[in-house]
């Protein structure tokens, strides 16, 4: 990034940066990929921003999903996506109840853009900059029909672990990191569009089924597999599908980052 | 990384995936020191498990996040008691339940994730000498399983059984079909046996804290009652849904602590999201602060602009927006201080540099501005004769900055002007300290002037008063502080009293004072009922009845045993008022005497007691004497402060012990006139005592000036303890010579 987004340069600088990528990447490179490399940047973007303006992880979910729902449905030539992040960012924070202050939002994300810089001070800039932000919401608000809050794969997964862990020798689990893993693999399903493509219980018990094959941790078998029982509907499809996506974006990252 | 982690890993996958690992983490060095162990153990590729390649190869590339060290979990090995009622979360039924796990299954799996310490519940299903079998229906303690239906028995042995105190068997406390919580203690997997106690001490040491023994239904673990009652009709999806937990928003938060994982550092497998990576710097808590900062300088700036030219009012504008925006900022406090000093609210500016310095002690501008307001603040104390607060902050002053010149200056001359004062002081002090002796003789002499007219009025009217008087004085001090209170009571009763008083006085006085003193040569002591006095000194609020009893006993004997009760009673409510007696005169006049003086011991409290301790005898006899005058006195006075009247009786009883005889003699008067048949003017007096309380009563005009000076005089002088002795001696023989003749 260049230079900030300002209500002026929205445009500007959403074109400098797709064209930018696509002169580095050749003309092979798709738009859509073009495009998946651009979410997958802001979404980066959320997440490290989340993390440094203390988020939990749910309205940072939030945030990443409302954003992908808005670029379902607009193009993202039209629309300045950092300016859009920064704003689902602010409305998760509202949605889900850890508000933040438009203060915070633009000081991290303007030290984002410019390393080592000095705050912003309360001038012209500051000012002009949170009226995007606020814009912005309501634009995002309007564009999903106010549709804002979601259902997240947090809760079912903390839930599944708590099952799972019963089944299993209690020094073998405290050996195996599955919590931290499958919530790391959680977090990071974020970056691309899965989150909006699959559903909740669906995404926790991927990860929690990936999680625990990578660390090669068995679990008793009944009449019933243990991802069946925890979620009627799941099939081994669904899993393999999410899983294979989750693997996707860390190939992405490799690629792009 | 992870040895054991790795290892068991690769045991699980195979070969490719260490061979994926050796190509991806070709530089780990971690890796590569435990390389050569791994291949060691790895056993060749097993079939069927579908592996992915894909997912090897994510394996080996996040292989140095997967098995890092640090990556495990945080999560309390111990099991945390919840409170399940709560249900921060769903709770749910074990999964074996779901699952259909296999009756050999599950126990096998029991078998071996059972351990010592755990705690187990079951039902009692036979009972012997030995002890008790339990057949187990579930796990306590966070290890769900679904095991009722595998029939587990367990034994617990007597020697396991605590003994409850009353029984003398310890299993006759236990019946079949208890519900029992145990630990386990030990596990026979070979021959699948299972000893469980009921010490608290078999339990693990994170499980101490549950309650071992018979248990009721209420107390069954969360996930056993919805393990029976689900009963495989519901699905998991179900259960959670329904359950209360599952819709607690906070129920993630809960989660995550439980199971060990922060989210304010969260793990991710993308290599730019490690946490480690951010930098402090960039985190919105501390742009902030650097902000505020920078906002509130410009303000100041600005402010300290509008304070040169001269524009106070928004200098201060400028420094408050300021300090709002960065409370306890530095430059915007040091300015505004100075601000206040200029304007001369300098506690405000010695506020404002005080909390720079605490911030940045190292301000110059600020420590060279509270030294100067410092100073400036001293001299204005001075000027207010404060000296020493002066000094103090001077001295500060010069704490703080020790070159300051003008502080110095400042210092040394209030260090001379403190020694002046205090020369001077002392110079007073000792001045006043002459005075005093010299105004002590003089009360003395006024006393002395005081008794000796009352002497003569006494002696005129009735010898008996000056042998009460007598017999008062040779009493202790004890005496003189019951009469003060009788004086109180005379007060306000009125002349009555004071007749009563003066004959009682002293004998009640005697009485009173034998039982807090060692009794001197007791002339009256015929008259007294120690009993009655007793009562009177101690029983205050039921004098009326004892006293009544008590003067109908002595009525023929002591007149001065005076109806103390309603004096009692009086004094310690309200000294200066006295209230109708219900007895007829002789009883209120020892009433009136021994009610003073107990009103003096009782009521005054520890007034009395420096009092009555100083002059007990002097006090009965003034007590009589002034039972008129202080009436009046105590009417006078505030009723709260009866006390201080009873005080200035006191010590104008201590004062008089030069002239016991005076109040004796009115005392004895009084007696003698109620006695002799002045009911009616007892009863006027005790009614004006009465309204005594409100105004003062002229009934002891002359007695009152007289009290009024004597008491005056005698507030001075209260303890003359050695000298009152002598003289309650004196007076009591002579007392003693009066009442013979009387009697």
């Amino acid at each position: 990034m260049d230079s900030f987004v300002t209500p002026g340069s929205m445009e500007a600088i959403s074109s400098v940066y797709l064209t930018s990528a696509g002169k580095r990447d050749g003309d092979t490179e798709t738009d859509t990929s073009r495009e998946m490399k651009t979410h997958f940047r802001v979404c980066r973007f959320i997440m490290e921003t989340g993390v440094k303006l203390g988020m939990r992880s749910v309205p940072v979910a939030t945030a990443c999903v409302l954003y992908h729902r808005f670029f379902q449905c607009v193009s993202v030539s039209l629309y300045e996506p950092y300016l859009v992040a920064m704003s689902c960012i602010y409305l998760a924070g509202k949605v889900e109840e850890q508000h933040l202050r438009t203060r915070d939002i633009i000081n991290v994300c303007h030290r984002y853009f410019h390393h080592s810089s000095d705050p912003l001070s309360c001038d012209s800039e500051f000012w002009d900059l949170r009226d995007s932000v606020v814009q912005c919401e309501l634009l995002v608000l309007r564009q999903l029909n106010f549709h804002v809050s979601f259902q997240h794969p947090h809760k079912y997964l903390l839930h599944y672990l708590l099952s799972v862990k019963s089944l299993v020798n209690r020094h073998a689990w405290s050996r195996t990191p599955v919590a931290e893993t499958s919530w790391a693999l959680l977090r990071d399903c974020y970056h691309g569009t899965m989150c909006v493509r699959h559903a909740p219980q669906h995404i926790a018990i991927a990860t929690l089924y990936l999680a625990l094959h990578s660390y090669g941790v068995e679990l008793p078998v009944g009449q019933r597999e243990w991802w069946q029982v925890l979620c009627e509907d799941v099939t081994k499809e669904h899993i393999d599908a999410i899983i294979s996506d989750l693997l996707h974006l860390y190939d992405m990252e490799a690629k792009w980052t | 990384m992870d040895k054991d982690l790795l290892r068991q890993t690769l045991s699980y996958h195979g070969q490719s995936l260490f061979a994926h690992l050796k190509c991806e983490q070709s530089e780990n060095p971690d890796f590569k020191a435990i390389e050569p162990d791994l291949s060691k153990r790895l056993r060749a590729q097993t079939l069927g498990r579908g592996r992915l390649e894909k997912l090897e190869q994510f394996i080996a590339r996040k292989a140095d996040i997967l098995f890092a060290q640090s990556w495990k979990s945080n999560a309390p090995v111990e099991y945390v008691l919840e409170d399940e009622a709560e249900e921060p979360y769903a709770i749910m039924p074990p999964l074996e339940q779901f699952m259909e796990v296999s009756f050999e299954e599950r126990r096998n799996l029991l078998y071996r994730d059972m351990e010592r310490g755990d705690i187990v519940i079951g039902r009692i299903n036979s009972i012997r000498d030995f002890g008790f079998f339990v057949t187990l229906i579930c796990m306590g303690g966070g290890l769900e399983r679904d095991i009722e239906d595998l029939e587990l028995t367990a034994l617990c042995p007597l020697r396991d059984v605590p003994s409850n105190g009353n029984h003398d068997d310890p299993l006759s406390y236990y019946q079949m079909n208890d519900l029992i919580r145990a630990g386990v203690k030990d596990i026979d997997r070979y021959h699948e046996k299972i000893t469980i106690s009921l010490q608290p001490s078999s339990l693990a040491t994170n499980l101490v804290s549950q309650k071992l023994g018979v248990l009721s239904k209420d107390d069954l673990p969360l996930h056993y009652s919805l393990r029976v009652a689900n009963d495989n009709t519901e699905t998991y999806e179900r259960v959670l849904e329904g359950t209360l937990g599952y819709s607690n928003p906070l129920n993630v938060e809960y989660l995550l602590g439980k199971i060990g994982i922060s989210d304010t550092q969260p793990p991710s497998l993308m290599r730019g999201l490690q946490s480690k990576h951010f930098l402090e710097e960039d985190f919105a808590t501390t742009i902030r602060k650097k902000q505020s900062a920078s906002w509130a300088l410009k303000c100041v700036r600005i402010g300290v602009d509008h304070f040169k030219s001269g524009r106070y009012v928004e200098a201060m504008n400028e420094y408050n927006k300021a300090l709002e925006i960065d409370t306890n900022n530095v430059e915007a406090l040091v300015a505004r201080g100075a601000l206040y000093a200029n304007k001369g609210s300098l506690l405000k500016a010695i506020t404002d540099f005080e909390l720079a310095l605490e911030s940045c002690p190292t301000h110059r501008n600020a420590k060279k501005y509270l030294c100067q307001t410092l100073v400036e603040r001293g001299g204005q104390l001075e000027e207010e004769e404060k000296l020493v607060t002066a000094e103090g902050f001077y001295r500060k002053a010069l704490a703080l900055d020790d070159s300051f010149p003008d502080a110095k200056e400042a210092l040394r001359k209030i260090e001379l002007l403190i020694q002046k004062s205090l020369k001077l002081r002392e110079e007073m002090a000792a001045r006043e300290a002459e005075k005093a002796k010299n105004v002590e003789t003089s009360a003395e002499k006024l006393r002395k002037i005081l008794k000796e007219e009352k002497r003569k009025r006494k002696r005129s009217s009735s010898s008996s008063t000056s042998s009460s008087s007598s017999s008062d004085r040779s009493s202790s001090s004890h005496r003189k502080s019951k009469k003060k209170k009788r004086k109180h009571r005379r007060s306000s009763r009125g002349g009555k009293r004071q007749q009563r008083v003066s004959s009682r006085g002293n004998w009640s006085a005697a009485d009173d004072e034998e039982e807090w003193y060692p009794a001197p040569p007791n002339t009256s002591a015929s008259f007294l009922d120690p009993k009655s006095s007793r009562y009177r000194s101690f029983d205050v609020p039921n004098r009326t009845e004892e006293h009544s009893q008590h003067y109908s006993k002595h009525r023929s004997q002591t007149h001065s045993q005076h109806s103390l009760p309603s004096v009692s009673t009086n004094a310690p409510d309200n000294r200066g008022r006295f209230e109708d007696d219900p007895f007829d005169i002789s009883p209120l006049r020892a009433e009136c005497s021994k009610g003073k003086g107990i009103c003096d011991k009782t009521g005054d409290g520890e007034v009395n007691g420096r009092e009555m301790e100083a002059s007990r005898g002097r006090k009965k006899s003034q007590e009589c004497h002034f039972g008129p005058q202080e009436i009046p006195r105590s009417s006078e006075k505030d009723k709260n402060s009866r006390t201080s009247s009873t005080s200035s009786e006191h010590s104008s009883k201590s004062s008089r012990n030069d002239l016991p005889s005076q109040s004796r003699i009115s005392t004895y008067r009084r007696s003698d006139s109620g006695r002799y048949g002045i009911t009616e003017r007892d009863k006027e007096e005790e009614n004006r005592g009465i309204r005594r309380s409100d105004g003062g009563d002229n009934r002891s005009s002359p007695y009152t000036s007289r009290n009024g000076k004597s008491s005056a005089g005698g507030s001075q002088k209260k303890e003359l303890p050695s000298n009152l002795l002598d003289l309650f001696s004196q007076i009591a023989q002579f007392e003693k010579e009066k009442c013979k003749p009387q009697k």
